[in-house]
């Protein structure tokens, strides 16, 4: 049994988890003939990169549960200096008979290659369900990965997702988590700047209403010399909804003259709502520069008062600051129709929730 | 009374409980202009956000009537609908909505008709000429980084696109320039030419010998304690409002 704390999980037992079968692969497997694409079937016996033993993610018993009882997931080989503009999809359903994902993708960007992966996990009906999930991602020098995941998953659905990515020398990492769904969701992102100019961004929003609970933590690990991360986090509580960020920056000895940047900017936009915030800044080098900045709030009384004088009403004007908050982010995602539903839901939740 | 288009019957305002409007008596008619000018601390703001409906301001007493109907009990947005404008003092920032999509939700709402886009786009461009506003405004976001000056031209933009049947502006002439006044004046005479009414909340007279008003009144201490024309703006510029105090205010 596991319990946790922060988000009132308590005595919980993980479910037997049952078959997955629905199709999530827009396409053929080895339809794609440029890259290795291919189903999860056995993950001791993946080809390089080696799993990080260390990583924890949402919790050990987490990331134990997945590598023994996972159902879906792929393994995706990027080769050497080759650029894939057109997006992988990956479309994670849950519905009545496949109401357990728990996924394992690995995804390996060889050297100066670059791929774009977007992952959609997404009820569609109301059955209770479970999700838990691990990304692993390496990027070798100088290859960019970018990696959009979008929960809206349903408000009886248990979801846990741990990704881990280790980033080499000017490779990029921008990771993007939209987070509009779950009963619980433990979300952990830990990302190694392992060498010299390594980049990794992390760019993410929540929409949290009724008695929604969420947990997120990234953690941003700098080894390398002059390394980036930057942390940004923009979200919404409504109803009783409740909510911890956990931003990490941690820079290790050797990654002199790197620089981390984590910002939060959660609105309140009800009294009984939560918002925890805590950073944290960890430094084993003196010539780092680590900043961050927590900003949590009603929304402004006198810029409502504005928006509403030219006839919006009130939750037209907070649904108008919340979509104007949300919109950079949202703008990252390459698919039209998931960024219409993005916008229709929050709609919905805003003005007739 | 009950004839007049706009009327303010002996209205009193606190906020925290202090009385700020201690019983306002204002008509304005159809196509008329008025001016409030008072010295600082008479209440001249209060006014304007009570009438657009501020909820920190708390009506204790009194009227609001646009076109027969009462706005007292109305939030903001239902005043806009009902055809009210305030042109904000300070205006807001707000950040990642373009004031062309702004004024295009806010035309939606107020005139409860869809606007299409390209109708919309040329209406907008055909405003922002007439005011001297660069095209490229369209595409920024709301008031973000704005100066003073632009932030009240954008609030006649968004009055001349949304064209609300009375419009109050308060102190739109401070912080701008000789040229800017001159331009805000012209986009609200042609406003006012199209028989719509306007209370101009000011303590300058800047904006006065453009827009030549029906009435100028004087607001003092929660009140309005004189009308009349011209000549009372006259009056003010001379003696200032000690003087003005001294001779009207019983």
């Amino acid at each position: 049994m596991t319990s946790w704390k922060r988000i009132g999980l308590k005595d919980f037992e993980f479910p037997k988890i049952v078959k997955y079968n629905k199709k999530y692969l827009s396409f053929e497997e080895g339809a794609k003939k440029e890259v290795s694409l291919n189903m999860v079937t056995d993950i001791t016996s993946l080809p390089s990169p080696k799993i990080e033993d260390n990583f924890t993610g949402v919790g050990t018993e987490f990331i134990l549960n997945v590598k023994k009882n996972y159902n879906a997931g792929i393994d995706l080989h990027i080769p050497k200096d080759l650029k894939i503009k057109e997006p992988i999809r990956l479309d994670f359903y849950l519905d009545e008979k496949n109401n357990h994902l728990v996924d394992f993708n690995n995804i390996y960007a060889k050297e100066n290659s670059e791929i774009t992966i977007v992952i959609d996990y997404k009820s569609i009906d109301n059955v209770e369900g479970f999700h838990n999930g691990f990304t692993n991602i390496f990027a070798e020098k100088g290859s960019v990965v970018n990696i959009i995941k979008l929960q809206r998953l349903n408000s009886k659905t248990l979801n846990f997702d741990s990704n881990f990515s280790r980033v080499e020398s000017e490779a990029k990492v921008n990771f993007v988590s939209i987070e509009l769904g779950s009963k619980l969701t433990g979300f952990n992102y830990t990302s190694i700047l392992e060498e010299e100019k390594s980049y990794s961004n992390l760019s993410s929003i929540y929409l949290g209403d009724k008695e929604m609970k969420l947990d997120l933590e990234y953690t941003m690990i700098h080894k390398g010399i002059r390394s980036q991360s930057n942390i940004e986090t923009r979200g919404a509580l409504l109803d009783n909804a409740r909510k911890v960020f956990r931003g990490n920056l941690d820079f290790k000895r050797g990654s002199r003259s790197s620089k981390g940047v984590e910002l939060e900017n959660v609105l309140l936009l009800s009294p009984t709502s939560k918002s925890d915030s805590i950073p944290a800044l960890l430094c084993e080098e003196d010539n780092v520069e680590g900043e961050h900045a927590v900003s949590a709030g009603q929304i402004d009384k006198s810029k409502l008062f504005y928006i509403m004088s030219r006839g919006l009403s009130e939750k037209e004007a907070k649904k108008l600051i919340v979509e104007s908050s949300f919109k950079p982010i949202i703008d990252k995602i390459p698919f039209e129709d998931l960024r219409s539903e993005i916008n229709i839901d929050i709609e919905r939740r805003l003005i007739h929730g | 009374m009950g004839e007049h288009f706009f009327n303010i019957n002996n209205l009193k305002v606190n906020i925290d409980d202090k009385e700020i409007l201690k019983g306002v008596n204002l008509e304005v008619g159809k196509g008329e202009t008025h001016i409030i000018m008072g010295p600082n601390g008479s209440g001249k703001s209060t006014l304007a956000y009570t009438l657009m409906g501020h909820p920190l301001y708390k009506v204790t007493n009194g009227e609001i009537n646009l076109e027969g109907e009462s706005l007292k009990d109305l939030s903001a947005d239902k005043r806009a609908i009902k055809g009210m404008f305030l042109s904000f003092q300070y205006p807001e920032e707000v950040d990642g909505v373009t004031v062309e999509e702004f004024l295009r939700t806010a035309k939606t709402k107020t005139w409860g008709e869809m606007q299409r886009i390209l109708p919309f786009k040329k209406l907008l461009k055909e405003k922002m000429e007439a005011l001297e506003m660069d095209e490229s405004y369209a595409t920024r976001y709301l008031n973000l980084g704005f100066s003073g000056g632009e932030k009240k031209k954008n609030e006649i933009l968004q009055m001349s696109i949304l064209e609300p049947k009375i419009a109050i502006l308060d102190e739109t002439d401070s912080g701008l320039d000789v040229d800017a006044i001159r331009i805000v004046a012209q986009g609200v005479k042609k406003f006012k030419d199209k028989e719509r009414s306007i209370v101009v909340i000011t303590h300058y007279n800047k904006l006065l010998e453009y827009l030549a008003p029906d009435y100028i009144h004087i607001l003092m201490d929660g009140k309005i304690i004189k009308t009349g024309g011209m000549e009372l703006a006259k009056e003010i510029d001379e003696n200032g409002y000690e003087e003005i105090r001294k001779k009207y205010l019983k």
